[in-house]
């Protein structure tokens, strides 16, 4: 459905990292006061929200939303593994946009720490199945060996690809990884070996985190904040997988990677833009060479082109298109539930130039991907003015 | 079968609708899979609805042991099913059957022994004795003679 008359007008995060002191519900608070401040707004003009997180009790959603006050009004939980956050900012968007809210708030939180250390962390389908035996990075090693097969692709171009992203994030405050000096090809090729191509620096960590998105018409995003720019979301759009023969049923936690292709197209058609309308994109990279695979898919190069990108620096900031400019999930981190709403974040921030040293020069127009485990696709086009 | 003799250690696989554990030494293990009987798409593991026309009436059927290695990695991390964490990495790739499934599993061997386009087959491995039974799980290996 098309997108009508809808703008983020506050955001809010926590800097990812581990925060072994401090609660998920401390972390929430943090990120959605921020968001409430930013926007200039507090529970009472809230009509409805959406809260993400994947690893957490039954009833966590309206207990930590009590956090903000207690005004009766509805909450609802969001699970949609890596792509929760910005799955729960679509279920905002649309309901500003329909009109059920004038005010809706999309928060997202989760300690993937404390969910790898009991072990819960995964697939969701018990340790003792049949499909339990295979990580995540060997899933996306899978993707990363069959394109080195039909294209020719190198370790290298995974490794820039991660050398970039390294190096973004230690420009984002909010970053996880803020490395203090320029990271090389050679050194992220040098870190150890987990799945053939991909090695650790080409991974994303584990983190805690929080992050949160305030959106409303852009009638009260001008009236709350005279003189500010308008960020408007466009589309959002989430697809689920699609069947083809050949199709991969047990194991992938992931697939296939042309749920993206699709996703995007239904955005772009909805918005009535392209990607040459795009000034910067945030992708799924859990792992480098999923980014290589988004440039083709997303429309930013034809297929078989990734690689000339990467060569070119052409998604390096300061490039033509520049890609996961707060650090992606390698560097800024993906802790699960707040990761797509760390994506708004960044997209808002640069959108309304103040992103600082990592600003994208002229940035008008964002896009904001995410694949989620099960699977699905989401993809959110932001635009300023 | 008389209590004075031990019995053979029976083998149970991980979790049950998978994969045959074949009675006769020698011969493969086969997976369990659904045709379609409208469209006639293969399947595997076992469905109740046609993912390429939705009915609903599938035969059961029984798939490989034989395909075609898509793609594959060598996982240099330590985890594979729930008590080998003592091993050194482990292969896995997507095996793709003549019948038309795509299925992903752990490969057998080191790893050097892998390129995408071999022969694979199906084999089972014993993962650890649980109350006097053999827990199995289905895996592929290279096909001997394509390596020679």
């Amino acid at each position: 459905m098309k997108l009508d008359n809808v703008a983020v007008i506050g955001v809010g995060m926590v800097r990812f990292g581990t925060h072994r002191e401090r609660t998920v519900i401390d972390l929430a608070r943090e990120a959605g006061l921020i968001a409430m401040r930013d926007a200039g707004v507090v529970l009472s003009d809230i009509d409805e929200s959406w809260v993400g997180f994947m690893d957490g009790a039954p009833m966590l959603a309206p207990r930590v939303m009590k956090e903000f006050g207690l005004t009766g009004l509805p909450v609802n939980h969001v699970e949609s593994a890596s792509a929760t956050g910005l799955v729960a900012f679509r279920e905002a968007a649309h309901a500003v946009s329909s009109g059920r809210c004038q005010v809706a708030m999309a928060l997202g939180f989760e300690k993937m720490t404390e969910m790898i250390a009991r072990g819960r962390a995964g697939r969701g389908v018990g340790r003792d199945s049949v499909d339990s035996v295979i990580l995540p990075a060997a899933y996306f090693a899978l993707w990363a060996m069959r394109r080195m097969h039909e294209r020719g692709t190198k370790p290298e171009h995974f490794a820039a690809i991660a050398a970039k992203n390294w190096n973004h994030g230690a420009l984002n405050p909010y970053a996880d990884r803020q490395a203090d000096h320029t990271v090389t090809v050679a050194e992220v090729l040098a870190s150890p070996m987990i799945a053939v191509p991909l090695t650790a620096m080409m991974a994303c960590p584990v983190d805690d985190g929080a992050a949160c998105a305030i959106l409303a018409t852009p009638e009260i995003a001008a009236r709350l904040q005279p003189g500010r720019p308008v960020v408007r979301v466009l589309a959002s759009a989430l697809q689920s997988e699609r069947y083809a023969t050949g199709h991969t049923f047990l194991g992938p936690v992931v697939g296939p990677a042309t749920m993206t292709r699709d996703t995007a197209g239904q955005a772009y058609e909805e918005a009535g833009i392209g990607p040459d309308d795009i000034d910067l994109a945030l992708v799924h990279d859990a792992f480098a060479n999923e980014e290589i695979e988004y440039y083709e898919l997303l429309g930013f190069c034809r297929e078989g082109e990734g690689e000339k990108l990467v060569e070119q620096g052409a998604t390096s900031l300061g490039g033509r298109i520049p890609f996961n400019t707060d650090g992606g999930l390698i560097a800024r981190g993906h802790p699960g539930g707040p990761t797509g709403l760390a994506q708004i974040h960044e997209l808002v921030t640069q959108l309304r130039g103040d992103a600082g040293a990592r600003q994208v020069a002229n940035a008008r127009t964002g896009l904001a991907q995410l694949v989620g485990g099960g699977s699905v696709c989401t993809v959110s086009l932001l635009q300023r003015g | 079968m008389s209590e004075s003799a031990p019995p053979p250690q029976r083998q149970i696989p991980i979790e049950p609708g998978f994969f045959t554990i074949p009675r006769a030494a020698g011969a493969p293990p086969r997976l369990l899979g659904s045709r379609c009987d409208n469209c006639g798409e293969h399947f595997f593991p076992r469905r109740v609805v046609c993912a390429r026309c939705l009915a609903q009436s599938l035969s059961d059927i029984e798939l490989g042991p034989r395909g075609t290695l898509y793609t594959y990695t060598y996982v240099h991390v330590p985890l594979f099913g729930s008590r080998r964490s003592n091993v050194e990495g482990y292969g896995v790739g997507q095996v793709d059957l003549p019948e038309g499934p795509r299925v992903q599993a752990v490969l057998s061997g080191g790893p050097g022994d892998f390129r995408i386009g071999m022969a694979m087959e199906l084999e089972l491995e014993s993962l650890r004795v649980k109350d006097g039974e053999e827990v199995m799980i289905f895996r592929f290996k290279p096909v001997q003679e394509d390596r020679a």
